[in-house]
């Protein structure tokens, strides 16, 4: 495998597996918040804290893609 | 959806374990899988000499290849990690290609054997993370600055939760939609050979989908070498 062909696959792989674990990132934190609501008895507050921390994490997959997306 | 007929299951259902086989398709299916791997490995060695010849090259040219592969996205610490992503590799691309052939499962179509590989996969990253900084791995999920530890520890947790689950829902995702499209297309109209294009798209799913589970593995164990941003 010539080493440019190898490059562009592996660029290939990791940004088009962004989208999926954005979207998994939201489930995750809403479904954590869901399950800790249910366990102290405070619904709704947790379920948004836990929503929240799910979409800041699923952006923060996408910064930190553009910050690699320039070493390149 | 059942599966119309099982190779393996009437295989033991001679032993008397039918139920148990056909309920536990992917179990058994999964080790013929090993079965195949093993034959092929044992096929490879057993002659293994300095002029390679006829199946040592092809298996020369692939495992060469790949380990080439590997090193050039981890660095050369991550040559140790070669033999389990070869070997995550391989097996799923015998199971992949397995829902190819008539009366066989492919295991991977199993969001239990999916699930397994990708939790095995991002737990060994992070033994090589720990491995390769000691106890300082944790700034990996700590962020640049100590201030921000309460936001930056949930969300990085999120985000390595995240890894497991998408790894483990594509490929079972891809598996599952393709054995369900043949399975559909059969009833179909199975004796006008409606599945065929679909099966012949179905080499190259089982390849690329193949190829970026271990890709993707790959690259979590590079991440958790590096240095932490």
């Amino acid at each position: 495998m010539k080493k440019e062909t190898g490059k562009t696959i592996r660029e290939l792989g990791y940004f088009a597996s962004l989208g999926m674990s954005v979207a998994l990132s939201i489930f995750i934190g809403l479904g954590l918040g869901l399950w800790l609501d249910k366990k102290f008895d405070t619904n709704p507050v947790l379920m948004f804290v836990g929503l929240i921390i799910g979409i800041v994490a699923g952006f923060s997959n996408i910064v930190r893609a553009g910050k690699k997306g320039k070493n390149y | 959806m059942e599966h119309p007929y099982l190779f393996l299951t009437s295989v033991f259902g001679v032993f008397g374990l039918e139920e148990w086989a056909a309920s536990h398709p992917h179990v058994t299916y999964m080790w013929l899988a090993m079965l195949i791997l093993i034959i092929f490995g044992w096929l490879a060695g057993k002659s293994v000499s300095l002029v390679p010849e006829t199946a040592q090259n092809v298996f020369e040219v692939l495992i060469s290849g790949m380990e080439e592969f590997v090193v050039s996205i981890t660095g050369e610490e991550g040559r140790k990690s070669y033999p389990l992503l070869i070997t995550i590799f391989l097996f799923v691309l015998v199971g992949n290609l397995m829902g190819l052939v008539p009366s066989l499962y492919p295991p991977t179509a199993s969001v239990n054997t999916t699930m397994a590989l990708a939790l095995i996969a991002v737990g060994w990253s992070h033994v090589v993370g720990v491995w390769h900084h000691g106890f300082k791995y944790i700034k990996h999920f700590l962020g640049p600055v100590p201030l921000m530890i309460p936001l930056f520890l949930p969300i990085e947790l999120i985000a390595h939760t995240a890894r497991v689950l998408s790894l483990t829902f594509r490929l079972f995702g891809n598996m599952m939609g393709h054995e369900l499209v043949v399975l559909i297309l059969l009833m179909l109209g199975g004796m006008f050979l409606a599945p065929l294009p679909v099966m012949a798209m179905g080499v190259f799913v089982a390849l690329v989908q193949a190829f970026v589970f271990f890709l993707l593995s790959t690259m979590y164990i590079a991440g958790a070498i590096e240095e932490a941003h």
